[in-house]
């Protein structure tokens, strides 16, 4: 039972660590210690799998929003420019 | 092409035309990331031009320590968020909650088309666009803009960590939002 109960514990503390490193796991910006804390983390959490994996996808899907445009911008400030 | 220090150099010593070259480089990407922050395209074009105004008239006292562009667009964030705080909210604020919806879909490998498809990429662009802005700027800048984490933190002031927490939140948060956005989707 007290096996249980720190085992529990020790689960709670790494789900805490792994969930705000997730963006630094992704980045591959983590030391190798924390790196592989949140891996194995990730590897018996199926949370933390489904945040990491949608949390991915989201960063795919964000860079490929396209960028909008409108023409003649840089002509009207350089036009207020020369009026100023 | 003139590299962009000498343009600055130029500009410092007051020569409009190397400005105006600076302007033709970076008013379309600043017009981009002003975009969304404001309410509109025509806020968009006026806190571009502003921007520039702004820089022109303050350009001697741009020492040169962080890359032209980067101060540029924290000149023209600090303009959009100041319009924006004259405004009152529109719909609601996406929580910063970091807590995932337990039973969600995993989303994650839905074809890649399904961003193309307007429904989508709607849901997409009003989670970020319903961030709080301190938290809306590092996520246009890094994710949306590409800018590097140093670049996009130098933008906001921000030390790299306290840039990267920051960041961090505002991701969790969109992808939460993508997840009401798929339990929306499975229910209807």
């Amino acid at each position: 039972m007290i096996r249980r109960f720190l085992e529990r514990r020790r689960f709670l503390r790494d789900h805490r660590f792994a969930h705000a490193r997730l963006s630094d796991y992704i980045e591959q910006e983590l030391p190798p210690s924390e790196h592989r804390r949140v891996e194995e983390h990730v590897g018996i959490c199926p949370q933390c799998r489904r945040v990491l994996a949608t949390l991915k996808r989201t960063l795919r899907d964000l860079r490929s929003l396209p960028a909008e445009s409108r023409p003649g911008v840089a002509d009207a400030v350089i036009d207020r420019l020369r009026k100023s | 092409m003139t590299s962009e220090a000498k343009l600055v150099e130029r500009s410092r010593a007051g020569d409009r035309a190397s400005f105006e070259e600076l302007i033709r480089r970076y008013a379309d990407r600043l017009y981009a990331v002003v975009l969304r922050f404001v309410a509109d395209g025509d806020e968009a074009e006026e806190v571009t031009q502003e921007a520039f105004l702004r820089a022109w008239r303050s350009i001697d006292r741009f020492e040169g320590r962080s890359q032209f562009f980067t101060w540029l667009y924290r000149i023209g964030i600090n303009e959009a968020k100041r319009r924006a705080q004259r405004r009152p909210l529109a719909g609601t604020i996406v929580s910063i909650e970091e807590v995932p919806i337990d039973d969600a879909p995993d989303w994650s490998s839905v074809p890649e088309s399904r961003v193309e498809q307007a429904d989508m990429r709607l849901a997409l662009e009003r989670a970020v666009r319903t961030l709080p802005p301190d938290y809306r700027a590092p996520l246009v800048l890094r994710d949306v803009e590409g800018l590097s984490t140093r670049d996009a933190a130098e933008v906001m002031g921000l030390g790299e960590a306290a840039f990267k927490s920051r960041l961090h939140r505002a991701r969790l948060a969109v992808r939460r939002a993508l997840d009401e956005y798929f339990v929306e989707a499975e229910g209807s």
